[in-house]
């Protein structure tokens, strides 16, 4: 088997002396896109952070194409062609759209063209602030400078939030197409669970800071009771889930 | 018209300095989110360094081209070592250590300027052309013009490298929000690198070249950083246009007030100007820039979880007070007459420092004012004694009374703005002070000091002059150094117990988050004030007992230098421990730890500069690796095996066998 672009083993890492993600196992191969599921708290947050290397892992490993990330900052760290979308987009409020895309570390060029050609909304409002963007705006830039970056691996934490249905619904297939076309290896954190499997190969469940095997998300697709037992619990479903059965009802 | 419009442009010239300074500290705000209070020091070092490579100090002489080329080489040097000693480092630290790290570079370099170059003033080779252009007749050097010229391109210029650059870029980025830009990949280390090299060389450019013009004096120029933070204030500490043009019209319209000041209508006292208006312009245009612009000043989101120095618990104080309060009694009768001196100074000293531990450790906030405000109760005692004969003890509760609600004032003037912009007021208020209150011929002591009365109640003499001399029966007399003993013992047992009581809890909750604290139901503005009128209580019975310990009040004792030494000496302690209080006290100016090197260690006539240099230094590498001070570290580490020990005790008790590692 070739070597994933992504690799997690054993990764333990928290805030101060709490260790909120324990033991967690992932990998992500090229041209795949796979979500990390999980209710709110669970964890997912801080093991895209410790990926990162914003949050500092206490135990684990964490390699790209089989090089070992521990030790490298946060900055070395993205300039290994790691783009990571945070959950507050990581955008500055002062610089414009064109701005944006033209900030990048020293030796890489952002290909511009591709974020406009993903996003033809983008040009039109490329002397636009950041900080004036709609939330919809907002995230298509986010998105589009990490896809301008041309990384092979792409960290999206929660496009969703804040967002209406009907924007994710259209964001969330560039991300598809995208993998598809260049081959960049795709983790994706998503609240709307049945939108993310839609365009998943695989997935992680994650409750309570532990992880799961590796589930086809096809298979979860088809059997969500997998997702309600596993990592709800037999908890209450979260108002988007909620959402989310209804909708499944009606289509069905 | 024609004279206000030539003082006008003779104001181009400090203007251009003042803007110079501003745009340095604009450029350490954006890089690294540093206040720079070392920025004026950096227009000194430049000066000084230019001064000496052209006329041979060092031995050799250079052209002036040269010598420019070199002194700019230095100056990049000299941000390289400042940012590796007292910015990298602080990298994930609260921005109260930022802000005093930038204090211990002050102190540093002004020491270390002072003992090479020595104190008087200097005259610069001119570096510009000595040409002058009659305006309205009247000749006015042309090198003013130029400057200011100078000054306006370097703002646009680096306007313009942060608009259209990948540096400028990455800068504003990373001054947004640091875990942004570290996704992004810019590395926070090499943007602060940059911006602090471009800091230091823009500056010391317009230091070399204004050297000729303002002169150079080790003692006035750091002090231009203050109408240069009342610049970056306006302009945000964002805007270099802004900085730029507001410093050159401060520079202009100080030009107005001293040509105004020869004017019939200026309010004059015996036939001479009064002094220091300029010095309260600066104060209130900094109050008026922190209200207009305070609100909106831009927070930087910064990588790493900010943490401030630990507040050990005070525990078995009685204990620990007791010895050391035995020691200072009999140290006070039977050391020798100098020694004695010093021990009576050194408790004043405490009570002062305690109001840092107070207003620093407690609330978070760093001000420099309270040794002004130990001088305006001195003064106020000694006049209120000359001009009303109120003595003892009414006078100095009176005067007590009179700086305490000065120093909430100058407080109340900077609560609606968070963060550590505290002391952009308070050292604009210390200066205020200084010059326009004790330079003042009638409010201050002029120049040769007033003198004050020795306490009396009931006809017994309490002052250093009483008839019961020490045991070498020379002056002082030991009884006002026991008078000061015992009010120094019970204000140190307040400040301890404050720390513990309500009012600590809820200082302590605003010291580590304004928000949170409003949340949890605390009145952030009033624990504010309250701090601050404790602080201001404490620094004016202080001022009180100085004047009564010197028996004269003069206004070399308040300098705003000798403040920053202070605090930084109180910070390197501990600045949230009376105990570090009391050391610092003992190493204040006058007191025993100076007396000591005096006598054996260092020269006579220069220990005060010595001692400014040792805060400095002992500040950068406190913190740089024991971030809490170091009594405040070891107190913490008692603590913890203290707690080990218990718990230990506490399973051994209950029958289980005590586990290894905490
Ligand atoms: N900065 C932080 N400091 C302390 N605890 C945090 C911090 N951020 C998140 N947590 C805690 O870590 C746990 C996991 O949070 P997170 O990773 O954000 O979850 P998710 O993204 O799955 O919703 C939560 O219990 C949360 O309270
Ligand atoms: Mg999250």
């Amino acid at each position: 088997m070739t070597e994933p672009v992504l690799r997690i083993e054993g990764l333990t890492a928290g805030y101060g002396s709490v260790d909120v993600v324990r033991d967690v196992h992932l990998e992500v191969g090229k041209g795949e896109v796979v979500a990390l599921l999980g209710p709110n708290g669970a964890g997912k947050t801080t093991t895209l952070r410790a990926l990162s290397g914003l949050v500092k892992a206490s135990a684990g490993s964490i390699s790209m194409d089989g090089q070992d990330l521990t030790g490298l900052t946060p900055a070395a760290r993205a300039c290994r062609a790691i783009a990571h979308v945070p959950e507050d987009r990581g955008l500055f409020r002062g610089l414009t759209v064109a701005e944006h895309l033209r900030l990048g570390p020293r030796g890489e060029r952002l290909d511009a063209q591709l974020a406009y050609r993903y996003f033809p909304a983008l040009p039109h409002i490329a002397d636009r602030r950041a900080g004036v963007l709609s939330g919809g705006e907002q995230q298509m830039l986010a998105v589009g400078r990490a896809l301008a970056r041309r990384p092979s691996l792409l960290v999206l934490d929660e496009l969703s939030l804040g967002l209406a249905p009907v924007i994710v619904e259209q964001l969330l297939p560039v991300i598809r197409a995208y993998a598809d076309e260049s081959g960049c290896a795709v983790l994706l954190v998503e609240q709307h669970v049945h939108l993310a499997l839609e365009i998943s190969d695989r997935a992680y469940l994650m409750a309570h800071g532990a992880g799961s095997d590796s589930h086809d998300a096809a298979a979860l697709r088809r059997d969500r009771s997998v997702i309600q037992a596993s990592y709800l619990g037999g908890q209450e479903w979260t108002p988007t889930a909620d959402r989310e059965k209804e909708r499944d009802g009606e289509m069905q | 018209m024609q004279t206000v419009v030539l003082f006008a442009l003779l104001g181009l010239g400090s203007g251009a300095v003042i803007a110079g300074i501003a745009l340095g500290v604009v450029l350490s705000w954006r890089g690294s989110g540093t206040i720079n209070l070392a920025a004026g020091a950096t227009v000194m070092v430049a000066g000084y360094v230019f001064w000496a490579v052209r006329t041979g100090f060092f031995g050799f002489a250079l052209q002036t081209v040269p010598a420019i080329i070199l002194t700019l080489l230095f100056m990049a040097l000299y941000a390289v070592v400042v940012e590796l000693v007292a910015v990298r480092p602080l990298r994930s630290a609260s921005p109260l250590a930022k802000l005093v790290a930038s204090m211990g570079v002050l102190l540093l370099t002004q020491a270390l300027v002072l003992l090479i170059f020595g104190t008087s003033p200097l005259n610069s080779p001119s570096v510009l052309t000595s040409d002058v252009v009659s305006v309205f007749g009247v000749a006015v050097p042309e090198a003013q013009f130029i400057l200011a010229g100078i000054v306006v391109v370097l703002a646009a210029g680096l306007a313009a490298l942060y608009r259209f650059t990948r540096f400028g870029l990455a800068t504003r980025a990373a001054s947004e929000s640091e875990s942004s830009a570290a996704l992004a990949g810019l590395s926070p280390n090499v943007i602060s690198l940059g911006n602090s090299v471009l800091g230091h060389v823009a500056t010391g450019f317009v230091g070399i070249l204004a050297a000729s013009i303002v002169g150079l004096s080790a003692t006035t120029l750091p002090l231009l950083i203050i109408p240069a933070l009342a610049a970056a204030l306006f302009a945000r500490f964002t805007s270099f246009g802004i900085a730029c043009a507001v410093s050159l019209l401060i520079g202009i319209s100080e030009s107005l007030l001293y040509q105004a000041s020869n004017e019939s209508w200026f309010p004059t006292q015996n036939g001479s100007a009064v002094p220091g208006v300029q010095q309260v312009a600066e104060f209130l245009l900094i109050v008026i820039a922190l209200w207009w612009r305070g609100s909106s000043l831009p927070l930087r989101g910064d990588l790493v979880e900010r943490s401030l120095p630990m507040v050990p618990d005070q525990d078995r104080l009685a204990a620990r007070v007791a010895p050391v309060a035995i020691a200072c009694a009999v140290a006070l009768v039977v050391l020798p007459s100098d020694f004695r001196q010093a021990v009576t100074t050194g408790l004043v000293a405490t009570v002062l420092c305690l109001s840092f531990v107070v207003i620093m450790g407690y609330v978070g906030q760093l001000s420099v004012v309270q040794l002004a405000l130990a001088g305006v109760a001195g003064f106020a005692l000694s006049h209120l004694e000359a001009a009303y004969g109120i003595g003892f003890p009414l006078g100095p509760i009176l005067a007590i009374a009179v700086a305490t609600v000065l120093g909430v004032l100058i407080g109340a003037s900077a609560l609606r703005v968070r963060g550590v912009t505290l002391v952009v007021v308070t050292l604009a208020a210390a200066i205020a002070i200084e010059q326009f209150v004790f330079a003042n011929p009638d409010w201050g002591g002029g120049q040769s000091g007033a003198s004050v009365e020795s306490p009396t109640l009931f006809g017994l003499n309490l002052g250093t002059d009483a008839s019961f001399r020490g045991l070498d029966g020379s002056l002082p007399s030991p009884v006002f150094g026991l008078l000061a003993l015992v009010v120094t013992v019970v204000l140190y047992l307040f400040v301890a117990n404050l720390r513990r009581g309500d009012l600590g809890r809820r200082m302590l909750a605003v010291r580590s988050n304004e928000r949170a604290a409003a949340a949890a139901g605390v009145n952030v503005r009033a624990v504010k004030i309250q701090g601050f009128a404790i602080a201001s209580f404490l620094a004016s019975v202080a001022g009180v007992m100085y004047a009564y310990d010197f028996r004269t009040v003069s206004a070399n004792s308040y300098g705003t230098m000798s403040a920053l030494s202070l605090v930084a000496s109180v910070y390197v302690l501990g600045v949230t421990l009376v105990q570090g209080g009391v050391l610092a006290g003992f190493g204040a100016a006058g007191a025993v730890i100076p007396l000591i090197l005096q006598t054996w260690v260092l020269p006579e006539n220069r220990v005060s500069v010595y001692m400014q240099l040792i805060i400095g230094t002992g500040l950068l590498i406190q913190l740089r690796f024991c971030p809490d001070g170091l009594l405040v570290a070891s107190a913490t580490k008692r603590e913890r095996r203290a707690r080990a020990s218990r718990a230990a005790k506490a399973l051994t008790a209950v029958g289980a066998k005590p586990q290894g590692g905490v």
